[in-house]
C-alpha cells in the first residue's frame, strides 16, 4: 500500500513538474524573458517557503559562504541562489525557443587561451557548475583547434539539448565519462594533438581526489584532471562564467598553471597543490558571485 | 613479437610503477584494465603517453584504445601494425 502511495505521489509530482515547465514555456512565448523572470519570483518564493529539502541541500554551502548570517538572512540566501538558478533555466529555455535571442558576453583571457593553444601541448579548460556555463561554452566554437568536453550523461543531455533547441551544432565534441575507461583515452589523444579538453573540476565521479581547503573547510575535489594534464604536458586554464545582467554574461580565465613532475612520487606530492589552484579560483569566484555556484548537495560530505 | 611483448611488459612495470609485479608474471592474454593486471583509467593516460614516447604510436580514440588495451598480446599487435 505504501509502495502504491509512493508511486502515485511520484507520478503526480512528475505531472506537476511537466505542467510547471509548460506554464513557463507558454509565458516565454507570450511575454518573453521578462515575463518568465516575473513569474519566477512567486514560484521560487513558494518553493523556498514550502520545501525543507532545498534548505538542506543549499545549507552546507551557504552557511560556509555566509557564516555570520542569521536564520532570516540564510532563508533569503536560499531564495537568491534558487532564483539565480531559475533564471539560468529560463535563459536556456528562452534561447532555445527564440533563435534570434542572444546573450551578450565578454571574455577576459581570450588571448591567454590562444597563446596556450599555440604552444601545441594541448589545453585543459577547467570549468565548474557556475553561471550560465552552456551559453559561455558556445564561445568555444571560435577556438582554432577542436574542443572536446569530458562530460557525465546528465551534463551531456543538457548541453546537447541547449544546442539542439537552437539549431546550432554543438561547439565541442562530447567525450562520455561512462565510455571506455571514463573517456580518458580520447581525452589524452586530443591533448596530445594539441587540442582542447574541457572538464568540470567541481564534481567527484570516482577516480583520484585531493583534500584541500575551500571556504574554510576541508573538502575533496577531483584530482584526475591534474594527472591527465601532467602526463600529457598540457596547460590548465580555469575558465568560469558568470551571469552579469538579464542578457549578459562574463567569461574569465581565473588561473593558468602547468602541472609537471619529475617522477611519480613528485607527482603525487603535488596533486594537492594543483587541486588547491582550482579550489582557490573557485573560492574567489563564489566570493564575487555567491549565488551562482549550483552544486545543490553537501559538497563537504562526499 | 615476443621481444616487443617483453618490452611492453617492462615498460608497464617500470613506468607505471608496479613494484609488486614482475614482467614475467604478466600473462600475454590477461586483461590489462580492471581485471587481470588491474590498471585504472589514469594508468591508461600514462600508457597512451608512453606508447607515443617509446614507440611513436598514437592511440586516437576509444575504439583503438579498446582494441589495443585488451591484453599485452593485442597491445603488441597494435604497436607492431602502427610503427
Amino acid at each position: 500500500m505504501r509502495h502504491v502511495d509512493h508511486c502515485f505521489r511520484k507520478a503526480v509530482l512528475k505531472r506537476l513538474e511537466a505542467f510547471g515547465h509548460g506554464i513557463f514555456y507558454l509565458t516565454l512565448r507570450i511575454a518573453g524573458q521578462p515575463g518568465a523572470y516575473a513569474l519566477l519570483v512567486p514560484v521560487v518564493l513558494t518553493y523556498v517557503s514550502a520545501s525543507r529539502r532545498i534548505h538542506r541541500l543549499t545549507s552546507p554551502y551557504l552557511r560556509r559562504r555566509f557564516p555570520k548570517h542569521n536564520l532570516i538572512e540564510r532563508w533569503w540566501d536560499t531564495f537568491r541562489i534558487c532564483h539565480s538558478f531559475g533564471q539560468i533555466l529560463v535563459d536556456r529555455a528562452w534561447l532555445g525557443l527564440n533563435r534570434s535571442a542572444r546573450l551578450h558576453g565578454s571574455l577576459d583571457g581570450w588571448d591567454t587561451i590562444l597563446g596556450l593553444i599555440e604552444q601545441g601541448k594541448g589545453l585543459v579548460l577547467l570549468t565548474a557548475h557556475v553561471g550560465n556555463w552552456q551559453a559561455a561554452l558556445a564561445h568555444l566554437k571560435d577556438l582554432p583547434v577542436p574542443v572536446h568536453a569530458l562530460m557525465h550523461y546528465e551534463e551531456e543531455v543538457v548541453a546537447k539539448h541547449y544546442f539542439d533547441l537552437r539549431g546550432e551544432s554543438c561547439p565541442f565534441r562530447i567525450i562520455k565519462t561512462d565510455g571506455f575507461l571514463g573517456g580518458v583515452v580520447e581525452a589524452t589523444a586530443a591533448l596530445q594533438r594539441g587540442e582542447v579538453v574541457t572538464i568540470m573540476g567541481d564534481r567527484l565521479a570516482g577516480g583520484p581526489s585531493a583534500t584541500v581547503k575551500f571556504l574554510d573547510s576541508q573538502v575533496r575535489f577531483p584530482a584526475g584532471v591534474y594527472r591527465l594534464a601532467a602526463a600529457t604536458g598540457a596547460h590548465i586554464a580555469v575558465l568560469l562564467a558568470a551571469k552579469t545582467g538579464r542578457q549578459s554574461y562574463h567569461l574569465r580565465v581565473w588561473d593558468v598553471f602547468h602541472p609537471s613532475y619529475r617522477n611519480r612520487e613528485h607527482r603525487e606530492a603535488n596533486l594537492t597543490a594543483w587541486t588547491s589552484r582550482f579550489s582557490k579560483a573557485l573560492e574567489a569566484y563564489v566570493i564575487r558571485f555567491p549565488y551562482q555556484w549550483y552544486n545543490f548537495y553537501d559538497f563537504w560530505n562526499q | 613479437m615476443d621481444q616487443l611483448k617483453q618490452q611492453l611488459k617492462e615498460m608497464i612495470v617500470q613506468d607505471l610503477n608496479l613494484p609488486d609485479v614482475k614482467p614475467e608474471d604478466i600473462d600475454d592474454k590477461a586483461p590489462l584494465f580492471e581485471e587481470g593486471l588491474g590498471l585504472d583509467s589514469l594508468d591508461a593516460v600514462e600508457l597512451v603517453v608512453l606508447l607515443q614516447k617509446h614507440f611513436g604510436v598514437q592511440i586516437a580514440n576509444m575504439d583503438e584504445g579498446k582494441e589495443a588495451f585488451a591484453s599485452i598480446e593485442s597491445l603488441a599487435q597494435f604497436v607492431d601494425r602502427r610503427r
